[in-house]
């Protein structure tokens, strides 16, 4: 390699170290927010992703976008660059609540600001920004219950099994079940989010339950639609409430040609562009809210044009 | 060259055994179990791992291994679902288009493998994660929806009453049990699995019986992963993980050795057969998720050990 090769290098190496990005041309330094993502392959994370964009560019703040891809391993390493980066504050979209807080405790040992943004973690950040995933749970079974009259045998697809978003939504749905004693719950599975697993379990209580299902809840949309295709196949959606939640395009669309029953929307959006927000705030010493519950909305028939694209 | 031996089935008879013993007792456990919607049921739910376990027989056979195959179910499930938009193209455009997208990655495979002489787990492991983001690439990172009817009625239509599916799954089984035991392209198979040096030495192409190898498999993953997206009406970059060991261990179940060599599409139709009477079976007993994990480990283990137990 030539000296020439060498010295871009190590210059190139003093930029990044410094974070040469967050400077303007003017001189005037545009505060630089390091973003470490769960999974951009999740349909929910990219549209996070996409209004944390746009709000920084609004802003006027520098986003460096990481994505963990689901690895709280990678995440760990990604605020440890963050911080290594000097980065003014830290965004984190965290994989799981145990093994990403580690992040938290070093992002805040450095003294940089971190917002989590979705779902928690067990170290305490400077902020939270998300839904609370009891409520979508208590949503969604609660409509099941308002259109069974509070009376009839409902089957609960779980996410994957020991996530916050599992465990809470289940938490949820449950806590509506003790209170309507007319409504059984007669069969919970999971179907680790994924809809092709969906439509195996929803085509196997087809067989091992036929007509004794009266609703469903499925945790997350994707399982919901897998569930839907397999009620279709079997021509019985017509005799079986289903309601999922998150409210993507497809599962939107499917409530609007009246097949899927109910989703709930989680305002990824809002959820997004209130994290930079915070950060913002948190940087410019203003007051900030420490824990920031954007809702969850009940999508039917009735209201879901609105949530059409 | 002389005829290599090839273990044909049920040489042992431990996994029929073992599969005649859990339906007997599902069906003692639950009645409904045993009738024909259920069958049909079971059998469809099988047919993608079953397609992904056939096509990955072939590279077992030879020796290697393809960690790629859930990678290339999505990415060839995302290509064919970008050309199957309703009033795009007749279906047979985007299947295309998906089965050349998986036999294109199983031929980049077999190329560095044979050519390259590079560890097949390596090189299917690089492209487990390459065939991943270019499904992320293509695709946005979002799932492709609304597809043409023409194209989802694979996955959820009937011919003469059988869900195709099923039908893909069998002549898919059929034309590879006739390649691997009545050509001689099968042989080579063997050949090259059972002793790679003395098929070289035999004049066995032993390189391009490799590359056929893994671009068949490449090109039956393709063809899952369009099964797939028309089953579940979505081309999903982030669909089949997981599904390459799903479709290694029902070829491992049905007798094919992982060095090579030693095996066939017969028992690994068994195989596919007894992971799907599981998954099924549990799921009516409705045993708790935490517990079907378990017993699916063991029984996946059980099955082999008495297997192989009885070979001695």
């Amino acid at each position: 390699m030539t000296k020439n090769t060498w010295a871009a290098i190590a210059a190139l190496a003093g930029c990044v170290l410094q974070g040469c990005s967050g400077r303007q041309p003017s001189g005037e330094k545009r505060p630089v927010i390091g973003v470490s993502l769960l999974n951009l392959s999740n349909e929910l994370i990219a549209t996070l992703d996409q209004s944390m964009e746009e709000k920084a560019k609004q802003m006027g703040v520098e986003l460096i976008v990481n994505d963990a891809q689901r690895s709280a391993e990678k995440q760990v390493q990604q605020v440890e660059s963050f911080v290594a980066q000097k980065v003014d504050a830290i965004i984190l979209n965290p994989c799981e609540v145990e093994a990403s807080s580690p992040a938290v405790e070093k992002a805040l040992a450095a003294g940089i600001p971190i917002v989590n943004v979705n779902s928690e973690t067990r170290a305490a950040p400077t902020a939270f920004v998300g839904s609370r995933d009891e409520e979508a749970g208590r949503i969604a079974m609660e409509y099941l219950a308002q259109r069974l009259n509070g009376k009839g045998n409902v089957a609960m697809m779980q996410g994957f099994l020991g996530q916050a978003a599992q465990i809470e939504r289940d938490q949820g749905a449950r806590d509506v079940l003790a209170k309507n004693p007319g409504m059984k719950l007669i069969a919970v599975q999971t179907a680790e989010w994924d809809r092709a697993k969906a439509m195996t379990l929803m085509e196997n209580w087809n067989q091992s339950y036929g007509s004794r299902i009266d609703a469903v809840f499925a945790q997350n949309d994707e399982m919901a639609m897998g569930a839907l295709i397999a009620l279709e196949q079997a021509k019985r959606k017509d005799k079986v409430i289903l309601a999922g939640v998150d409210a993507i395009p497809d599962a939107l669309q499917a409530v609007h040609d009246g097949r899927l029953d109910a989703t709930v929307f989680q305002d990824a959006r809002g959820q997004g562009s209130a994290a930079v927000a915070t950060a913002l705030k948190i940087l410019h010493k203003e007051p900030y809210e420490k824990q920031l519950f954007i809702p969850f909305q009940l999508v039917t028939k009735d209201n879901v044009a609105q949530f059409l694209k | 060259m002389e005829k290599p031996k090839i273990k044909s089935w049920p040489a042992s008879l431990g996994l029929p055994v073992a599969l005649a013993v859990l339906v007997a007792a599902l069906s003692l456990a639950r009645p409904n179990f045993l009738n024909l919607a259920n069958l049909v049921n079971l059998v469809r739910q099988i047919s993608i791992n079953g397609i992904l376990a056939v096509g990955v027989t072939y590279v077992l056979l030879t020796g290697g291994v393809d960690l790629s195959l859930g990678s290339v179910v999505a990415l060839s499930g995302v290509a064919a679902a970008c050309f199957a938009h309703p009033g795009q193209y007749p279906a047979i455009v985007p299947v295309a288009i998906g089965i050349l997208a998986g036999a294109a990655c199983g031929a980049a495979n077999g190329l560095v493998v044979a050519r390259g002489k590079v560890a097949p787990f390596i090189v299917t492991l690089g492209m487990m994660t390459a065939a991943r983001g270019l499904a992320l690439l293509v695709s946005g990172g979002r799932p492709v929806s609304n597809l043409a009817p023409g194209f989802t009625h694979i996955g959820s239509g009937n011919i003469a009453g059988v869900p195709e599916p099923i039908l893909i799954f069998f002549f898919v089984a059929l034309l590879s049990r006739v390649l691997l035991t009545n050509m001689r392209f099968g042989r080579y198979v063997y050949a090259v699995g059972g002793n790679e040096n003395a098929a070289l030495a035999s004049g066995v192409p032993v390189r391009s019986v490799k590359m056929a190898a893994y671009t068949l498999c490449g090109a039956l993953a393709g063809l899952a992963g369009v099964v797939l997206a028309s089953r579940i009406t979505t081309g999903q970059p982030n669909a089949g993980i997981g599904y390459e060991l799903d479709a290694i261990a029902a070829v491992v179940i049905g007798g094919t050795s992982l060095n090579g060599g030693v095996g066939g599409v017969d028992g690994t139709i068994l195989g596919a057969l007894l992971m799907g009477v599981i998954n099924n079976g549990l799921d009516l007993l409705n045993v708790s998720s935490y517990y079907q994990q378990v017993v699916k480990g063991l029984i996946i283990v059980g099955a082999v050990w008495l297997d192989r137990s009885k070979d001695r």
